[in-house]
């Protein structure tokens, strides 16, 4: 089958808004009778709220109201009712909202949340998760346990700050590690790190005098929120309308909920104005939800031959004061910190627990990063004890056909090829040999190979509905939301290769809107182009059909004799009587007037079928529904008198399956591989000794710039076809962060000697072991 | 309170300010519906903001309103001529530099005043003026090349 559309670098479909500057994001929408509020946060980590003055506040020209949550009852969640939308007696975190003022502009409502006074009396604070864990920690929530929860999920441990614990019990780990030849073990940091989106995150709300709820929102997750504000304000979900305008960005902090519910129930108080919130970059730090936090241990054990024979984890999150954005994280983390390698025995228990920062949510790669961070780095300590190449041990363990990975699913063939993948980038990274160090730097290469499975809910699909034009040209309705990673244009690819139509006949909505686009369950793990790419084939091919059954009646011949080929409808045995699409589009119309047939209006719908949650005894079962695997290398240099470390390549090659856009895949793997080289290099969030988090904006928290970015990249690709997939296409666009720490750190493991496990390493961390070493 | 004006994209407009801290972004997004310029740190760190003040490039997010009483403007709403897009635009287009799309506009006008000053603009110069620009969904390398492209395009045109 020769392709017309995918595997090219087709443009993308939303380029020309984006690039005049007319895209929409959700700070330039304006809408009549609109509040701006301004969010007074508590500024200590945790305290009990002794008393709250707004007088002074609502005195203040422009201001419409000052809401508090004085008898705030709300509790929301999706799986976990831990929060309330604005603190009510309490404040868990420094950025937690006390009080919004709503005043007629931006300017009037900041100076007037300037005069809302509030006590607070101290209560001792945690930031670090293994303290918070102890027995005997001060407690965050007392409710802890007793919170409602989706039971079979999530499993809070009363009296304790642990809220959700995930067990992975595969086989006999104690017997796995008495028959092993060889043991490493080491404890982690990943720290808790922002997202960074350059788009801060922003809503608009308004109640309806009528009793319907209308929002505007930067965020990933459209009909999650719809569903947990009919929850929050106990009314139906058809009396909500959201809608989502594009995203600058999101790497999981728009998903979920977020700021949403905070301006829900301002708006709440408010009835008939619209409350528009949009974060400054400080608050997207301190009142949104941030990523990572993980302490942990691992332990592998092998065989004299390299074999890999057990695996025991333990991890704790500092997943913030809040856990229903972050227990799912936690769970994953756990399925998957084996990274792409068989371990017949393993142990893992991996605990979100609450502490005194902002609340954990998704971030690129989605617990992946966080546990393949270890066994990366351990993989890499095993070879050198076993006095094998990296890549040998890798290549002796990898998962592949008939193999099973931590949770007991089998790998298939069509989960791709860690072989090839590995080939690759060995050939890539070998090609320019490693200098040999020198007065000024030291030179090092290192090697890393990770798995990604997306989370999701058991029940998440993806719909498309499609509408053909009497003109020819289509409409693809799906609610994939368009965040930069392309799937627009990926969709819109998708659409014209499988209807044989002229990509410029393709359409997809541009803005999703709850009221009329399909109900999807949210945009995340990678999942769009996968699993809304499969819905709009279906689509597709109904839409054909439909075709096909019209014009038989035109012809008046069965079915099976008419060819479709894009462009019309023809009978086979009379290929000069063609039918154009566009005649056949609302069933044909005879000359008199007289109609046949049906209107080519279809809808495909995929669920990534199977899915269960992992059993709660073993934390094993059918819990991924695909893998996507790769390998990373890098060459790098450290310069002696500074510590500071550039990347000279930077290899990856990953198996998506099918590359449907050459020139957006190769920017999703560049964008992950740069934002994966700020988790190891330099992002981490500090924190005070008032538990205040302290680099709040850009600067402070750097994040990298052109000048971090590798001298040379290598992307390539090796294509397993994955028949699950729209033209056997399979996720990717968090994967290249996946592995990015554990491969730079083997690489200064390499130049150096030194055993890095804490991110980020820095160039004063890197002198520093250096001065310690010569020392030695 | 005081009034400035202001010649964007070629149009004179006299602006009521509501206090004198006010930004020029402010203005830009707020009064004259230039929602293009986009604001994302609001303390000129990551260029999002990025306009042309007399020509200059300048983050718009801090610059004073009142500062810029008489300037000439340019925003990326007057980077284009009507439907036909400009070279550098294209260039981003082709060379797969545009992702989310937030920071692009500060990058194309930044782009221009560079390319018009120093229509050969090596490397090195390139790289500089990026410094100012921050990404976090391309990793870099297509904009780099969206740069490239545009100084090969501009000299041809």
């Amino acid at each position: 089958m020769s392709l017309r559309y995918i595997g090219k670098g087709v443009r993308r479909v939303d380029g020309a808004d984006k690039v005049t500057g007319q895209a929409m994001f959700v700070a330039d929408i304006t809408v009549p009778r609109m509040l701006h509020a301004k969010v007074v946060r508590a500024g200590v980590p945790h305290a009990r709220i002794v008393s709250l003055s707004t007088t002074e506040a609502e005195g203040m020209p422009g201001v419409h109201k000052v809401v508090t949550g004085q008898g705030c009852e709300i509790l929301f969640g999706t799986c976990l009712w831990d929060q309330p939308p604005i603190a009510v007696d309490r404040v868990r975190h420094a950025g937690e909202p006390v009080a919004v003022v709503l005043a007629l502009t931006e300017h009037q409502a900041e100076e007037a949340a300037k005069k809302v006074k509030v006590e607070y009396e101290p209560l001792p604070f945690l930031l670090d998760p293994v303290e918070a864990a102890k027995p005997g920690a001060p407690l965050l929530h007392e409710k802890n346990g007793s919170y409602r929860r989706v039971e079979y999920i999530v499993h809070s441990e009363a009296g304790s700050n642990i809220f959700h614990r995930y067990k992975l019990r595969k086989g006999d780990t104690e017997a796995g590690f008495a028959a092993a030849d060889v043991v490493v073990e080491e404890h982690f940091e990943f720290p808790l790190s922002a997202h960074c989106a350059l788009e801060p995150h922003g809503a608009i709300c308004r109640f309806t005098q009528g009793g319907d709820i209308e929002m505007w929102a930067s965020n990933q997750a459209p009909f999650v929120l719809r569903d947990v504000l009919a929850d929050m304000f106990k009314i139906p979900v058809t009396r909500i309308r959201v809608r989502i305008p594009y995203l600058g960005g999101g790497f999981g902090g728009k998903s979920d909920v977020c700021i949403e519910p905070l301006v829900a129930y301002v708006a709440s108080k408010v009835p008939g104005w619209a409350v528009k919130l949009v974060l400054s970059r400080k608050e997207v730090f301190v009142g949104s939800l941030i990523g990572r936090g993980m302490k942990g241990r691992m332990k592998i054990g092998a065989r004299k031959d390299g074999t890999f024979i057990a695996l025991e984890a333990e991890m704790f999150f500092s997943d913030g004061a809040y856990g229903d954005t972050s227990w799912p994280v936690v769970t994953v983390a756990g399925h998957n910190c084996t990274g792409p390698f068989e371990f017949p025995n393993c142990k893992v228990d991996s605990c979100g627990v609450y502490t005194n920062t902002p609340p954990v949510g998704a971030y690129r790669g989605y617990g992946h990063p966080e546990g393949q961070f270890m066994a990366g780095r351990l993989v890499d300590m095993l070879a050198r004890k076993l006095g094998m190449p990296p890549a040998d041990l890798m290549r002796k363990n990898f998962l592949c056909e008939g193999r099973k990975n931590g949770l007991g699913q089998e790998i298939k063939r069509s989960h791709g090829d860690l072989f090839a993948c590995l080939d690759k980038v060995e050939k890539a990274i070998g090609a320019t040999p490693l200098p040999a160090e020198d007065d000024t730097y030291l030179y090092g290469r290192g090697m890393a190979a990770m798995m990604k499975a997306p989370k999701m809910a058991a029940n998440a699909s993806s719909t498309a509905y499609l509408q053909l034009s009497n003109d020819g040209s289509v409409f693809i309705n799906l609610s994939g939301i368009e965040m930069g990673q392309g799937c627009q244009t990926a969709f819109s690819q998708i659409a014209a290769e499988a209807l044989k139509m002229p990509i410029e006949r393709i359409r997809m909505y541009r803005d999703v809107d709850t009221q009329f686009t399909p109900w999807e369950w949210q945009t995340v793990a990678s999942m769009q182009t996968y699993r809304g790419g499969r819905a709009i084939v279906l689509a597709c091919e109904r839409a054909v059909e439909l075709l096909r059954q019209n014009a038989s009646l035109v012809f008046d011949c069965p079915m099976e004799e008419v060819e479709y080929d894009g462009e019309a409808c023809f009978r086979r045995s009379l290929p000069g009587n063609r039918l154009p699409v566009g005649s056949l589009a609302r069933g044909y119309m005879f000359g008199n007037g007289l109609t046949v047939g049906t209107p080519v209006q279809t809808t495909g719908t995929y669920r990534v079928a199977g899915v269960t949650e992992p059993d709660p005894e073993t934390g094993m079962g059918n819990a991924a529904g695909s893998w996507t695997f790769g390998v990373q290398a890098a060459d790098i240099r450290i310069e002696k008198a500074t510590g500071k470390i550039d990347v000279l390549h930077y290899a990856s090659c990953f198996d998506p399956g099918r590359v449907i856009n050459p020139v957006t895949i190769r920017g999703q793997i560049a964008g992950g591989v740069v934002q994966g080289l700020g988790a190891a290099l330099m992002e981490k969030l500090e924190f005070g000794a008032n538990g205040v988090a302290r680099n709040t904006n850009f600067g402070p928290y750097r994040i990298p710039t052109v000048d971090d970015m590798p001298d040379r990249f290598t992307i390539e690709f090796i294509e397993t076809p994955n028949p699950e997939g729209p033209f056997c296409a399979k996720p990717i666009g968090e994967h290249p962060i996946v592995a990015v720490a554990p491969t730079i750190l083997n690489a200064i493991r390499n130049a150096t000697g030194v055993e890095f496990t804490r991110l980020p390493v820095r160039p004063e961390d890197v002198l520093e072991a250096l001065r310690r070493k010569e020392g030695v | 309170m005081a009034a400035i004006t202001l010649k964007v994209n070629g149009t004179t407009h006299t602006i009521e300010l509501e206090h004198d801290r006010v930004r020029l972004a402010e203005i830009l997004r707020e009064q004259l519906g230039l929602t293009g310029t986009k604001v994302g740190c609001g303390v000129g760190k990551c260029g999002s903001c990025t306009v042309l003040v007399n020509g200059e490039p300048v983050t718009s997010c801090t610059l004073l309103a009142r500062k810029a009483d008489g300037a000439e403007i340019l925003t990326i709403e007057g980077m284009a001529d009507g439907a036909v897009l400009h070279p550098i635009q294209e260039a981003f287009l082709d060379a797969g530099a545009v992702q989310c799309g937030f920071c692009t506009p500060g990058l194309i006008l930044r782009t221009y005043s560079l390319l018009r000053a120093h229509p050969t603009a090596d490397d090195g110069q390139i790289v500089e003026m990026l410094r100012h620009h921050l990404c976090r969904c391309t990793g870099y390398e297509a904009i780099l090349a969206a740069v490239k492209l545009s100084r090969e395009r501009m000299q041809s045109a």
